[in-house]
């Protein structure tokens, strides 16, 4: 897209300032903050994972952030502070009672507004921005990724207002199905036979014509499907963590409880590496909660190219929240 | 025709294991068919010739220049990138007629998927449809706020002779008769099915566990059913007992609970595994009476 310059002075000289650069930018890609996760640069445009066993409140921080979403900033004088934005969900495998822990979030948010009374039109304006859709094989989620361009365009043409969040819950959910459907090749050898490395190369490349067409933030959880063989490390580092309650830490003892799976053609697509939850159940005040540590590796720098030890310091991010009863999120 | 490809990768499988494999056979043709039967949208792969006669502007000049691209069938579009066909379409002389017939099929891969809905539309269904069912047993009610879900699938846990029966057989008490309306649909056991087709090394186990764990969340949510399946424990690391079945399995169901038995008592103690609405770790007993 470089355009022919004259003379080799035109070359040089600058195409913006720094200030209108970052004037465009910001205003393009905006930073977004959503609890709990606001510690984590997250902008328009970015494709973040979630990793976690089941269950470590994944779909949970989703629906946070759904909510997030999809309240105004202001409404009838009293400040909510959302995004107010439109929001898909695209579930694979299947859906877990979403709707009710929607509605009983909406109304917490209420409640801590001091509102006096539960607002239906607030609440049915907000429901209605919050876009769903369950897909139950690869085939029917490219289906769904092929449209979704027309799709957006047609919800923001009614709503009047943007899409910013796209949700997968969960990237990995058809894996084992994909890795073992061998059908036979029939014809022609220039067609692609569907196989798991085809069909998660598609699916980045319909999402990334989809960011350049509609910038937007997509999440997407994962289960882990590979057994936890440093589950009695995990449990060691979790006690390190928990005690050190220090922002960055580096350590090269730290081993993630999990095996990827996903094809590099998905893991060059991230923005961060995936963001790894471990939960545990504690008991406090006579209920049972769940205390959440995400864990962020943010970089990856060697130290020096001229010792003899290769040594990498991982610098994570770490934070860790309270959940009690699915309801309020606590941050610590 | 999918169930037709799997007979076939199942077979490679049965040689070695031949019981347990015909019976996770039987049991994936029949949730397949029942799905069929209650489906609106069907979503069948059809080769592009068979697409001509409902819509003409597919027509054989279409489906040559698609062939030149390795296209044959709706699945290969769906793998293909549809901007660079487009791009191919518009060097050759009938471009219009073949960017029209692009805009055609793309219309019929909208139709492909399930259809979108909105948060309200969601709560409707909820409330409507989505009813709970008691267990019969008040501990586990009180736990589960109100009974088991449906729409829902949950998952039993619990060593042998740990309480499982007994509570489906509550659970069966709880329906009403006379009513038409298909409510409880429960697999006892998922294990005994999956376990025999699991090891070997290959995928096709995983594939057909989590396909089944699949169909039977879409009949849930589809049909409006309790759906319930039972699980045993193994043993793990540091001896403490775990479900059976794997990783892969424990994203699958909704809910999972664990259930186990007093020696010589009839109290049985039920604690939540996995739910989706509160923390894992709470825990009820509960009295089944003979």
């Amino acid at each position: 897209m470089e355009k022919v310059v004259g003379s080799p002075r035109e070359w040089i000289d600058r195409n913006e300032s720094a200030k209108t650069m970052l004037a465009r930018v910001l205003t393009a890609r905006p930073l977004l903050l959503l609890p709990p996760l606001h510690r984590v640069p997250l902008r328009v445009g970015n494709v973040v994972e979630l990793v976690g066993t089941s269950p470590s409140a994944k779909t949970h921080i989703l629906i946070q952030a759904a909510v997030s979403c999809v309240l105004p900033k202001e409404w009838n004088g009293v400040h909510y502070g959302g995004l107010d934005r439109l929001f898909c969900l695209n579930v694979l495998g299947s859906l877990k009672k979403i709707d009710q822990e929607h509605m009983d979030f909406d109304l917490w948010n209420n409640d801590t507004k001091k509102s006096p009374t539960y607002d239906e039109e607030l609440y049915s304006l907000c429901m209605r921005r919050f876009l769903f859709i369950r897909c139950y094989d690869s085939f029917q989620f490219l289906a769904t990724l092929k449209t979704l361009h027309y799709r957006i365009r047609k919800e923001q043409e009614l709503h009047g207002i943007s899409v910013h969040i796209l949700m997968i819950d969960s990237i990995g959910a058809f894996h084992w199905i994909d890795r073992a459907s061998t059908f036979m090749p029939l014809g022609a050898t220039n067609r692609k036979t569907p196989s798991l490395q085809t069909v998660s190369e598609t699916v980045v490349q319909e999402i990334r014509k989809l960011l350049l067409l509609h910038p937007m933030l997509v999440i997407a959880t994962k289960a882990t499907i590979f057994g936890d063989r440093y589950s009695m490390e995990t449990k060691r580092n979790l006690g390190k963590l928990d005690t050190s309650n220090s922002r960055s830490m580096s350590s090269t003892s730290l081993q993630l409880p999990y095996r990827e799976y996903m094809p590099s053609v998905w893991q060059m697509i991230l923005s961060f590496e995936p963001m790894t939850m471990i939960a545990r159940s504690i008991f406090q005040n006579g209920c049972s909660h769940h205390r959440v540590l995400w864990i962020n590796l943010l970089s990856k720098r060697p130290v020096s190219s001229w010792s003899h030890e290769l040594r990498e310091d991982l610098v994570c991010s770490l934070g860790s929240f309270l959940i009690s009863n699915m309801m309020p999120i606590k941050s610590t | 025709m999918e169930v037709g490809l799997d007979i076939k990768f199942f077979q490679r499988e049965r040689r070695k294991k031949e019981e347990g494999g015909v019976l996770i056979h039987q049991l994936y043709i029949v949730l397949h068919v029942t799905t069929a039967r209650g489906e609106r949208g069907k979503c069948e792969m059809a080769p592009l010739k068979y697409l001509e006669q409902e819509y003409p502007i597919l027509d054989s000049n279409f489906q040559n220049f698609c062939a030149t691209h390795g296209i044959f069938s709706e699945e290969d579009l769906l793998l293909h990138d549809l901007h660079v066909l487009v791009a191919f379409a518009e060097q050759q002389s009938t471009s219009e007629r073949l960017k029209q017939g692009i805009t055609q099929v793309l219309s019929i891969i909208d139709g492909q998927h399930q259809p979108w809905l909105n948060g309200m539309e969601l709560l409707e269904d909820a409330q409507l449809n989505k009813h709970v069912l008691s267990t019969g047993c008040e501990g586990i009610d009180l736990l589960l706020q109100g009974g088991l879900r449906m729409g829902q699938l949950t998952e039993l846990v619990g060593a042998s002779s740990s309480g499982k029966t007994q509570l489906e057989l509550n659970l069966r008490s709880q329906i009403q008769k006379g009513d038409c309306q298909v409510q409880l649909l429960i697999v006892d056991s998922m294990s005994s099915l999956v376990t025999p087709i699991l090891g070997g090394g290959g995928s096709q186990g995983h594939a057909l566990m989590t396909s089944a764990g699949f169909l039977l969340k879409k009949l849930a949510h589809e049909h409006n059913l309790v759906v319930l399946v039972t699980n045993h424990t193994v043993g793990g690391e540091g001896g403490i007992s775990k479900p059976a079945l794997g990783e892969s399995w424990k994203s699958i169901p909704h809910v999972r609970l664990r259930l186990s038995h007093d020696q010589g008592s009839s109290i049985y103690n039920v604690s939540v595994f996995k739910h989706p609405s509160m923390a894992s770790g709470k825990a009820a007993r509960f009295t089944i009476y003979d």
